[in-house]
Formats: C-alpha cells, sequence, structure tokens
C-alpha cells in the first residue's frame, strides 16, 4: 500500500525540518518509546519472564471476570488470563510484523532493482506490474493470497507482504534512480567498477538506509492488517494467543466484556506509535551524522 | 486493465474449488452428477481454460461482463447497483477525513512542542486502529449508549453517519500526518516570512497561504486513499449491513463467483485510473506551479 | 429424554421452560387452536422488519440448491403438503390425508381443496406433480430436494385432488421429506418462468408474497390477502394479521442485536449467547429457542483411519475430554449438553449420559493398553515414534465463537491425556476440502433434516462412498454391517413402534462405539421484540412463522 510512501514523505519531511533544532538529548517520547520497545523485546524472548501465569491456562469456571489484582487484564471466554495472553502473543504478532514487512521490502528490493537497472524493456515491464499489483485494493490481493494458499498465520503474512510489496517496490526504484545520477556512482563508473560492484558498494547502502527507517514504521501497519485479516476468521490458529486474533474474538463480547478488546489493542497502538517515534529519532540521527 | 483482468481470471482458477460445485450452492451440498454435469455445460466450464479465457476477454471487449455464477444476474447490471452506495460511503469518508485531518493539523502546527506531540500521538493512534473495532465501539457508544445514530444503514443521513466516521478517523490519521507535515514545512517558507514581517496575524497566515501548501500532498493522495477506503469498506459494509460492492466481493469471493469478482477488481481498477487524473487536476489547481507547465 | 422441541421462553424465568413452552398444543383437523401467550386480541396492519443474519440466499426457491437461509425465507411464503406439530407427529397441510398402500410403495394424497397460488394458478394434484419433476430435473440444481425425492419414482394426478406418489422402494420417512421447505409447492406457471425469474420471486400459496429483492439490503414480503391454507396447528384462519414483513440481510451478530435494542428491527435471528444471556433478563424481549430437527451438534471421530481406529483410543479421547463447564460458561446456560446424536426435537432420540462421563484416569489406562505409552517433551503419547496428534478442521463459517472457544477448551482438556488437538480454522470451502482429503481426526459438522432417517445419512456405511461433489455425511466413517442393517429396515417399515426400535438398537450401537461426542443441540434462536405477538418456529425444520403474529403497541 502506499501509506508506506506517505511515511517516506513524513519521515523525510520531519527529518529536514527537525535537523536545526534538535541536536541534543533525546526526546522524553522517544525515551518512553525505546522504553515499550525494549519490554516487547523481553516478552518477545523470555514471554515467561513477564507472565504471571500459563498463558492458555483454561478454568472455565473463571470466565469474564474483569481486571483485577489476580488477573490484571481480566480474563477471556475460557478464563484464561488476558496479561499473560497478550504477553505470550507478543512474538507472534511481532512476527507476523516483522516477517509481512521482510516479505514485501525484499520482493519490492527485486522488483525495484530490476526496474532501475534491467534497462529500458524490464523497467516498463516491471513498472506495469507494480501499477497492476497497486490497482488492487490490498485487502482483496491479501483474500485471494488467503484462499488461494488456504487460510492461517503464515499465508496472512505473505499476503500482508505482498500487498506492501508494490508501494516498496515504487520508492526502491524512485531512490535508486535518484542516486545512479548522483556524483559518486558517476565517479565509481569512471573508475572502472562493474556494474554489479557499483550495485553492491554504493547503490544497495544508500538506498538501504532510508529503507529500514521505513520498514520500522511498516511493523505496525503489518500487525494491523494481519489483525483485519484475523477478524475475518482467517490469522492465527487456536491456542496461540495473538493480538490480532484477541481483537478479532473478542470483538463478539466488547459490550459485556471491552477488556478482551481493549488491551491487546492498546498493544498494537502502543507498537505503532513506538517504532514510528523510534523510526523518526532514528532518521533525526541519521541526517545528523551526515 | 486487460492485465488485471487476466490476473484475476488465473488467480481465481488456482483457488482449490469447483466452480460447478459453487454454482450449485457449495461443497457441502450434495449435487448430483447430472447436475453438475449440466451446469458445467451450461456455462462453459467443461470448455479447456484457454477456450474459456478467451471467451472472457472477447465478452469484456464488448463491454459484457458476464453472469453471475451464484446470482444468476449479469453482472454489470449488478454491480451498476452496487457502485453507487459505496462511491457515496468512500467519497463522504473521503471528505470527513480531509475536514478532520485539516483540523487537527491546524490545531496541532506551530503551538509549541505539547500540542505537537498531542497531534503525532492521535494522529499515530487513529492510524492503528482497525476498522472493525471501531466500528463496534462506535455502535456501542452512539446506537446503545445514546441512541443517536441506528447500527444498520438503512439509506437515510443518519444511518450513514456510523459508517462513514469509521471509514475515516484511521485515514484522517494518515492524512493528518502528512498535512502537519507539510504545514510546518510551509510555516518556514519565504512567503510566510515575509506575510509575518508584514504584520499579518498568524491565524491569517495559515488560513490564507500555508493551507494551499499543505494540501498538497494530501491531495495526491486521495487516490492512493480511494482504494485503500475499497478495502475498508469491506468490513464496514459488513458490519452496518450496507449494501455495496465490499460486500458483494466478499461474497463473491467465497462463493467463488468469477464474473463477480472480476467485474469488481475492474471496476476498481477503473476508479483508481480516474482519481489518478483528477488528482492530477486537482494538484494543478492547487499549485500555481503545475499550473503554468501544464500550460505550457 | 426430549423435551418440547420449541419453546418459547419466557423472559424473566428459564425454569418455566416446560409451562410457557407448548406455543401450540393442538391438532385437532380444524384450525381453532388457541392464540399462544395472547395478552390482549390481534391487531391488524403493521410491517415487521426481521433482520437475519443467515447468508443472504442465492435463489429465493429453495428448489434450487437447498439451504438453511433459503428454508428461513421460504417459509413465509411457500407451503409444503404436510407439516409437524410439537409432538413430532406429521399434520396435514396443503393435503388433508393421506393413505399408503400395502407395499408401501405408492401413497395417495388427498389435497385441500379451493387452495389457489398467489398468481391465480389453482393448486391441483397436476401442481404436485409439476413440483416432483422440477425437483428431479437436473437443471434445477437441486441437492436438498433432490435428495429427499430419491425414493420417489413419479407422481401421478389421478384426479384434481388425489396425487399418488409412485415409489421405487418403500420409505418411511416419505412424510417428514415433504414437510421441509426444500420440497414445498410452487405454482406451475412460476416455474414455468424460468430459473431467473423463479429465484427472484418464486410463487406459492403462503400467507405472504414477495415484493421485492434489494440485494445485499432486503426482501420485502406482502399479506397474501386471499389466503386460505394455514397448517393444522396454526392459531388463526383467513390472512395474516401483519401487512408485509421487510426482511433485512444483517450479517454482524453485534449489529444485529444493537439495532434490535435501539428498535430499528423486531425480529433478530443468530445471536450470540451472551446476547441472548442480556436480552433475557430483560422485559422487553422475548426468546424463541428452536432447536434445528435432526443430528445434535457433535464431535465425530474419524473411525476410518488412525488412531481412531482402535477403539479403545476413541473411547480414551472422549472420556478425556472434559465440556460440561465450558458449555455453561461459554453458552451462559442458553445451551442444554446432549448425550444423544439426535437434536432433542426428534421424538426417537436416545440418551445415554453415562457413556460420556469424563473419567481422565479411564482415558490414561485405555491410552497405556492400547500402546500410546511413550511421551515426548510436551507430553504428548507416543506409539512407535509417532505423536497421538489430532487434526480438527473447525469451519469459521459453521462454528459461532462460542463453539470455536468450546473447541479450544476440548483442545485443554484433551492435552492432559496426551492428545494434541490441532485446531484449524478454515473458511467453508477449506474445510470440505480438508474433509474430502481425509485431513481430520474429529470434526464438527452439523445436520438438520426432518427425522430420525438422518441417522441413516450420517452413519450408514454407503454414506461413506463421495458424492461427485467429494462430499460424504458420514463424518465418523463409521462402518459396521449391523447399523446398516438397522437403519436400512428402520428407513422402510411401515409399522410405527418396529421402526422406534430399530432406530433405538441404532442409536445405542453408534453410541457405544464411541464414534461421536455429542455436544449440544443445533442452536436456533430467535430474540423477539416484546411488542410482536404470536411468532413461533415451525416444528419441521425450527424456521420462525409470522403467519399468527402481530405487532402490539
Amino acid at each position: 500500500m502506499s501509506e508506506l510512501e506517505l511515511r517516506q514523505t513524513t519521515v523525510e519531511a520531519s527529518a529536514d525540518h527537525l535537523v536545526p533544532r534538535r541536536r541534543r538529548m533525546p526526546r522524553p517520547g522517544t525515551l518512553l518509546a525505546a522504553a515499550f520497545v525494549g519490554f516487547l523485546a523481553v516478552a518477545t524472548i523470555a514471554p515467561f519472564l513477564v507472565w504471571t501465569q500459563d498463558p492458555n491456562r483454561i478454568a472455565a469456571a473463571e470466565a469474564f471476570e474483569s481486571p483485577s489484582l489476580a488477573h490484571w487484564f481480566g480474563t477471556d471466554e475460557s478464563g484464561r488470563d488476558v496479561y499473560s495472553r497478550v504477553i505470550a502473543g507478543t512474538a507472534t504478532s511481532l512476527l507476523i510484523g516483522v516477517s509481512a514487512t521482510l516479505i514485501g521490502l525484499a520482493l519490492g528490493l527485486v522488483l525495484g532493482v530490476l526496474a532501475s537497472f534491467g534497462g529500458r524493456a524490464l523497467d516498463f515491464g516491471v513498472n506495469r506490474v507494480i501499477e497492476v499489483l497497486f490497482a488492487f485494493p490490498g485487502l482483496l490481493l491479501a483474500l485471494l493470497v488467503i484462499v488461494v494458499a488456504g487460510p492461517g498465520p503464515v499465508t496472512a503474512t505473505i499476503a500482508v507482504g505482498l500487498s506492501t510489496a508494490p508501494g516498496y517496490a515504487r520508492i526502491i526504484r524512485g531512490q535508486l534512480v535518484g542516486i545512479r545520477s548522483s556524483h559518486y556512482v558517476e565517479a565509481a563508473r569512471v573508475l572502472g567498477h562493474s556494474p554489479g560492484r557499483i550495485l553492491a558498494r554504493h547503490l544497495l547502502p544508500n538506498a538501504l538506509v532510508p529503507l529500514f527507517v521505513l520498514a520500522t514504521l511498516g511493523v505496525g501497519q503489518a500487525i494491523v492488517w494481519a489483525a483485519a485479516l484475523s477478524y475475518l476468521g482467517l490469522g492465527a490458529q487456536p491456542p496461540a494467543a495473538e493480538w490480532g486474533a484477541m481483537l478479532a474474538a473478542g470483538r463478539t463480547y466488547l459490550p459485556t466484556a471491552p477488556w478482551l478488546t481493549v488491551f491487546p489493542g492498546l498493544m498494537i497502538v502502543g507498537t505503532t506509535v513506538a517504532t514510528t517515534m523510534l523510526g523518526r529519532a532514528l532518521t533525526r540521527r541519521g541526517r545528523e551524522g551526515h | 486493465m486487460w492485465a488485471v483482468a487476466t490476473l484475476t481470471f488465473f488467480a481465481i482458477r488456482l483457488i482449490p474449488g469447483d466452480p460447478a460445485q459453487a454454482i450449485l450452492g457449495g461443497p457441502g451440498s450434495q449435487a448430483s452428477q447430472e447436475a453438475l454435469d449440466q451446469v458445467r455445460r451450461d456455462y462453459g466450464l467443461d470448455q479447456p481454460l484457454i477456450v474459456q479465457y478467451l471467451a472472457m476477454l472477447a465478452r469484456l471487449v464488448t463491454g459484457d461482463l458476464g453472469t453471475s455464477y451464484a446470482l444468476r444476474t449479469p453482472v454489470a447490471e449488478l454491480l451498476g447497483a452496487q457502485l453507487g452506495g459505496t462511491m457515496l460511503l468512500a467519497v463522504l469518508a473521503l471528505l470527513v477525513a480531509w475536514i478532520l485531518a485539516l483540523g487537527l493539523s491546524l490545531w496541532s502546527t506551530g503551538r509549541g512542542r505539547t500540542a505537537g506531540a498531542v497531534g503525532e500521538g492521535i494522529e499515530l493512534t487513529a492510524a492503528a486502529l482497525p476498522h472493525f473495532w471501531l466500528a463496534a465501539v462506535l455502535i456501542a457508544i452512539f446506537s446503545t449508549g445514546l441512541g443517536w445514530f441506528p447500527p444498520v444503514a438503512t439509506g437515510t443521513p443518519a444511518g450513514l453517519v456510523l459508517p462513514v466516521v469509521t471509514l475515516a478517523i484511521p485515514l484522517a490519521g494518515f492524512l493528518a500526518q502528512v498535512m502537519r507535515e507539510s504545514l510546518l514545512d510551509a510555516m518556514q517558507q519565504p512567503f510566510v516570512v515575509s506575510a509575518r514581517a508584514r504584520g499579518e496575524s498568524t491565524t491569517g497566515i495559515r488560513l490564507r497561504h500555508t493551507i494551499r501548501h499543505a494540501s498538497l500532498p494530501a491531495i495526491s493522495l486521495s487516490g492512493w486513499a480511494l482504494g485503500w477506503l475499497l478495502s475498508g469498506a469491506v468490513v464496514v459494509e459488513t458490519i452496518f449491513a450496507m449494501p455495496g460492492l465490499g460486500r458483494t466481493l466478499l461474497q463473491a469471493v467465497t462463493l467463488r463467483d468469477v464474473p463477480v469478482v472480476t467485474g469488481v477488481v475492474l471496476l476498481v481498477a477503473l476508479v483508481y485510473v480516474v482519481m489518478t487524473v483528477v488528482t492530477d487536476v486537482a494538484s494543478r489547481l492547487a499549485d500555481p506551479r503545475l499550473r503554468q507547465e501544464g500550460a505550457r | 429424554m426430549p423435551a418440547a422441541p420449541v419453546t418459547i421462553r419466557s423472559p424473566w424465568r428459564r425454569t418455566g421452560l416446560i409451562a410457557t413452552a407448548i406455543v401450540t398444543a393442538v391438532t385437532l383437523a380444524g384450525c381453532q387452536a388457541p392464540q399462544p401467550e395472547a395478552s390482549g386480541d390481534p391487531i391488524e396492519g403493521g410491517t415487521l422488519v426481521y433482520a437475519s443474519g443467515d447468508a443472504e440466499p442465492t435463489c429465493l426457491d429453495p428448489h434450487v440448491g437447498g439451504n438453511y437461509p433459503q428454508a428461513l425465507l421460504a417459509g413465509q411464503f411457500l407451503e409444503s403438503l404436510v407439516s409437524r406439530d410439537e409432538s413430532g407427529e406429521i399434520i396435514p397441510w396443503l393435503a388433508e390425508s393421506w393413505e399408503p398402500s400395502d407395499d408401501g410403495l405408492t401413497w395417495d394424497f388427498t389435497l385441500r381443496e379451493g387452495v389457489t397460488f398467489s398468481d391465480g394458478t389453482p393448486f391441483d394434484a397436476e401442481a404436485v406433480a409439476v413440483n416432483v419433476e422440477h425437483l428431479q430435473d437436473p437443471a434445477t440444481q437441486s441437492s436438498t430436494g433432490y435428495l429427499a425425492m430419491g425414493k420417489v419414482d413419479r407422481v401421478e394426478a389421478v384426479d384434481d385432488l388425489t396425487a399418488r406418489f409412485v415409489l421405487t422402494t418403500p420409505d418411511s420417512a416419505l412424510l417428514e421429506s415433504l414437510s421441509q421447505p426444500w420440497t414445498a409447492m410452487q405454482s406451475p406457471a412460476g416455474i414455468a418462468r424460468g430459473m431467473e425469474e423463479n429465484c427472484e420471486a418464486p410463487v406459492g400459496t403462503g400467507p405472504f408474497i414477495v415484493d421485492g429483492w434489494v440485494k445485499q439490503d432486503h426482501v420485502a414480503l406482502v399479506r397474501n390477502d386471499d389466503y386460505s391454507s394455514p397448517p393444522a396447528d396454526a392459531g388463526h384462519d383467513g390472512p395474516a394479521y401483519l401487512e408485509a414483513i421487510e426482511w433485512r440481510f444483517v450479517p454482524d451478530s453485534a449489529s444485529r442485536y444493537a439495532a434490535l435494542q435501539g428498535g430499528q428491527v423486531d425480529v433478530i435471528d443468530n445471536p450470540q449467547p451472551d446476547t441472548i444471556a442480556a436480552a433475557e433478563g430483560d422485559d422487553a424481549f422475548t426468546w424463541i429457542d428452536a432447536p434445528r430437527p435432526g443430528a445434535a451438534n457433535r464431535i465425530e471421530l474419524n473411525s476410518g483411519q488412525a488412531p481412531f481406529d482402535d477403539e479403545r483410543v476413541r473411547e480414551a479421547f472422549i472420556r478425556a475430554v472434559e465440556v460440561n463447564d465450558g458449555i455453561e460458561a461459554l453458552f451462559f446456560g442458553t445451551a442444554e449438553r446432549s448425550y444423544s446424536a439426535l437434536s432433542s426435537a426428534e421424538q426417537l432420540a436416545y440418551s445415554d449420559e453415562a457413556l460420556f462421563e469424563p473419567d481422565l484416569d479411564a482415558a490414561n489406562t485405555l491410552l497405556d493398553e492400547a500402546g500410546w505409552t511413550e511421551r515426548d517433551a510436551d507430553g504428548v503419547r507416543m506409539k512407535d515414534g509417532v505423536r497421538l496428534a489430532l487434526r480438527f478442521p473447525v469451519s469459521t463459517n459453521q462454528s459461532i465463537p462460542a463453539e470455536q472457544s468450546l473447541f479450544e477448551q476440548v483442545q485443554a482438556t484433551a492435552k492432559q491425556a496426551g492428545f494434541d488437538v490441532v485446531i484449524e480454522l478454515l473458511d467453508l470451502s477449506s474445510w470440505y476440502g480438508a474433509l474430502f482429503a481425509h485431513e481430520y481426526e474429529i470434526v464438527s459438522a452439523p445436520y438438520t433434516k426432518v427425522g430420525p432417517d438422518v441417522l441413516r445419512i450420517l452413519y450408514h456405511s454407503d454414506s461413506i462412498t463421495p458424492a461427485p461433489s467429494g462430499y460424504f455425511a458420514n463424518l465418523a466413517q463409521l462402518d459396521d454391517p449391523e447399523v446398516d442393517s438397522l437403519l436400512t429396515d428402520a428407513a422402510s417399515t411401515s409399522d410405527e413402534e418396529a421402526r422406534a426400535d430399530l432406530y433405538r438398537q441404532a442409536q445405542e450401537r453408534i453410541l457405544g462405539g464411541y464414534y461421536l461426542l455429542p455436544l449440544y443441540d443445533q442452536q436456533n434462536s430467535f430474540l423477539l421484540d416484546a411488542d410482536v405477538e404470536g411468532a413461533r418456529a415451525m416444528p419441521t425444520v425450527s424456521t420462525p412463522t409470522f403467519y399468527d403474529a402481530w405487532l402490539a403497541g
């Protein structure tokens, strides 16, 4: 999707006009975001350190208990502890977000490199492919992938990745075309370096740095997209906890047990906000370094 | 357009499941062999794939989108009936998103760091809200709680409020991000500085000079936004029980109704193309530099 | 044993189940049944708005295909030859009486006199013949009705009001088959218009007439002012009280309930259990609980392949799984645990609670005996290096969220005995795909049919052979010659007592072989605004009827 391009604009814009003002300590917001991401990292690597009980332990008699000291985020329809499930779901959710982004990025990279280096005909061809993919609404593309390959967390991830690929491809192509005509590439060409070496040594590193920032921002959105697929019943499989799936399952009980959806929802929003803020801070740092 | 049609045709063929089964009421039906054969003949499904493909292209060229497997009515008629509702929903949502985004970004820029941070927080949060969840919350508050708006859209203006707002809020989050950044950018432009030097008030400057500047990137995004809204419409139309393209598409995908899916995809591609042209024109109108270029 | 099949539970007390329950008790030949739950005289006029959560039909003619959403709507404008009353007895409707021959191969139906379809075509024996031909014509693409008419060779019009069904083999389920909406009578002139037109607005003899269909929005039904043919258990004579019904399609359950609360609609179907529980404590709503006939919701164990080809492993699974607490919590007391293969709506349903008593120790012993003695790191049992894994495809279209959660609890409790249940949430097509490929050890699939003959469809070994579509109904893959012969005999005997006995023996044998774990009746509920009076569910396939309904206040 092209919220990517949109994010690119914002990333660059914010970096541009912030450069002169900020040159000292990181903002408190950035610190908070870093702390949150740190917590997410712990929850991903060693969830058992932070959860309070087995996230899959079922106690039908304790279903639908509101948040309390024993169950910080309440219990769900099977009496499972929502807080522990949110923690246990971190790894799956982030995995979906990160791998979807990586898939989109990798595909976008291939298409983008092909378009900008494969000569005129290939550029034209690849551009048409990108445009065709672009004309599909993202959810439709994802739906098609899922119906073809069967539902499940893996296909959901691939589907989300695929639907973000055309956006990345367009940006990468734009970047590469820009860099290709820059002075240092001209210089390298004059020095007689092979195209492959130029690509590897100069073009990719220069194109990848902004992409990396962009990708941190993509993770949150990928989780939201995967959540929409879970709502349609095509996401993670039980009993695995996953934020999107929890959100989708809890929606049924929203009027009576809002805590089932509020907390996983907060995690998704929190993750998106935190990674975006860190991404921006990174860009600022990158610009200052130049 | 041709590429889109081809891609859709083959993508749907990849879907496991027999279209003849789909026509006979889904895989759970216990259709007899005779009935299956009959359907295959009627719809030309007994022909080789390439023949089916060419037949589809030939029909498309003449503007015939084919007949729905499931509903047995011409696809063009079917989509024609649904297009209006969805476009109304999408365009209204786009307008509301624009207004929300403009309001938020005007409010949050140039008022110091706190306002900026709050604005940024609201934008990011709004953009990260899944439609299905937002819709449920809005229904709980405004239908069940306050009783202001009906939860099921029945074609009345009041019924449109919640679906439009559900679609608009996340989009407004995206648009506001872009607008705020370009507003900030605009505030440092020479013409703003000179206006300020002339003694114009801050509000005056905002309204007169910077909005136009800020809206440029947002305008060029509107084509994309409309496609994005159509994705969202799948969910929103289901929740609010509105007739529309999104629901048609979802039903067609589950029923493996190839002609309808192809039709919807072609229609959306067409809307995308038209929208690109429209946004081009709109940005020319908003940006004098582009207008001159166009005139040359 | 079987409870009353259709119960209106009063908003304030569930123990009043049977007391308030019987909607209509009656079945004298006439139609003078007292108005149930009447609070004042019926008021003429008004439009009732119905919000349906079932899929929107693709064709309103239930002869085409033949699924439940079609039946829901068709019940308003089409009528059948016979109906069923609360006790499960077949009662007259469009046919006044019927008489099988001694060999059971011909049935003469005497039709009601003076009935006309809403297009003016008279309802006569010729019309019955046309309808059966329509069902049996491959071009109609009928599935459910086609199967129901499987043993009918042809229908002859003996005279205007006598239709003779000529069968190929005796069929004790013929009347039950004819009571279903999928075999309802339509105007021959309507059928002759061709499928496309007939799908848009089928013409019947019912109390309402299809007036228009706005796709994805609603079907408009208006009163049939010349209506004269209510079933024998109806509450009054003559045309319906309601002037019109607006039948809306509202797929999202939360939106449906919100619309009912806001007074935007008068009746909703498929409410979620938590919604029913909330509405139950509210005088503003009435709950109609009408479990579907046919099979109960149950988990089938695939005995056709390892590990469930071993009866000890099947029994171990059933003993290990604990569902009662889950049903109580997830369904908020709206669903009652079943111990029978058949719906409680079936008179001949046989239950045996003792067979399904959870007992973890017994389960462990059985598994040890069966050779599943090793355990891997996750505590899952192994035998010869194979893990005791059970694939469980779950259809997200057919299992409501509460049921999906229940399956997660099944997964958790089965794990204690060392089963690794792998739940796969699938869309309908992928789900059928998994079944066709035998990629399942456990599965849950609903099946609605009037009468105990559903057992033959679900557990006769013939049903293991797939239909051309790949579909097979015997998902337990139960292959037992004795069950086969009991079910075949039951389907062809004309002696009521012998039939009941044969079905009881068959059920004992099926349950005793641990092929299935019954859960509860196929949930089928309606929530009504308290102002809606006189609505009830048909005792045939539990679709609602609004013929006797009226709007108070």
